[in-house]
């Protein structure tokens, strides 16, 4: 579609180009804004300086459902959720500030990030075409993302049951050794001070 | 601490909390919202408050902020220190998320 006003061209221009810092890839561009894709490619290009990925958008529900992707999107869909009960905002407005929120969590506590901008808009899709549905804890009443068709009166989330090796990849287990490591220097660094102290 | 101590704490506190509210409001209103948890026709309030407005609201013996987390639950996710720290406080976000926020009547 070809857009009439300047002005209205500019704001869009100026959407997409933040939305392309928070990581959307152009699939979602081309449906949230009315910008041509070849602007859209040529935009992508100076933002990102490479070439937009190609291929499909993911477009599996499974993978919200494995245990770090399930406790992420739930994450976020609570921030969406707020969103659309207690703000004005709607559509893409709510996606980008519970994703904002969501990046702020995931930061604050060191976590991966393993939702992107156009994973969450994909979930709210998903949301929308009723593919996936939001299933209620009987154990904590936190409300986390589910198959639409799975039964889920007597659904435990996994927060309140962890799986036994839930998130304990390699990566976590280094993370765990340099934690031991800089704690045993700092206790044997203050026993040195203690034993100054007393000499 | 003795009666008028209190009295001046309080006050420091609505001023703080008043302030910082009205200050999140403004540069980013339905984030502050998520933060403050609270409706929008309280954001609304808050947001046209004038400076004098705060003082005077300030100027009292009550805290006008309340304990939000009301739930032994959410409580109990914030505080312990039995679990990963960094999950317990993402499983708190996720309950917290869909609480009923402060409204006016």
């Amino acid at each position: 579609m070809k857009n009439k006003s300047v002005v209205t061209e500019a704001r869009e221009i100026q959407l997409a180009a933040d939305l392309i810092r928070l990581g959307a890839r152009l699939q979602l561009l081309e449906v949230e804004t009315n910008v041509s894709r070849e602007r859209l490619l040529k935009l992508y290009k100076e933002v990102k300086g490479v070439s937009p990925p190609k291929g499909m958008l993911p477009f599996s529900t499974d993978w919200f459902l494995t245990w770090q992707p399930n406790v992420h999107a739930s994450l976020f869909m609570s921030f969406h959720g707020f969103m659309l009960e207690n703000t004005q905002l709607r559509g893409l407005g709510a996606v980008v500030k519970a994703y904002r929120l969501y990046l702020e969590h995931v930061e604050l506590h060191g976590m991966e990030c393993v939702l992107s901008l156009t994973r969450a808009w994909t979930l709210v899709r998903f949301f929308g075409a009723n593919m996936l549905k939001m299933a209620t804890c009987k154990e904590c009443g936190g409300h986390f993302v589910a198959h639409a068709l799975d039964l889920t009166n007597d659904y435990t989330c996994g927060l309140c049951h962890v799986p036994a090796r839930a998130g304990k990849t390699k990566r976590h287990a280094a993370a765990n050794v340099a934690a031991a490591n800089l704690v045993a220097a700092n206790f044997a660094a203050a026993k040195r001070v203690a034993q100054v102290a007393m000499a | 601490m003795n009666a008028a101590e209190v009295y001046d704490e309080i006050k420091e506190m609505n001023l703080t909390y008043l302030m910082l509210a009205q200050q999140l409001i403004r540069a980013d209103r339905e984030t502050a919202q998520y933060r403050l948890g609270i409706s929008a026709d309280i954001a609304d309030i808050i947001e046209r408050l004038t400076s004098s407005q705060v003082l005077k609201m300030a100027r009292s013996n009550m805290v006008l902020c309340r304990f939000r987390f009301d739930d032994r639950m959410l409580l109990g996710l914030l505080s312990s220190h039995e679990h990963d720290r960094d999950i317990s406080h993402t499983h708190a976000t996720i309950l917290a998320g869909s609480r009923a926020v402060e409204a006016v009547a």
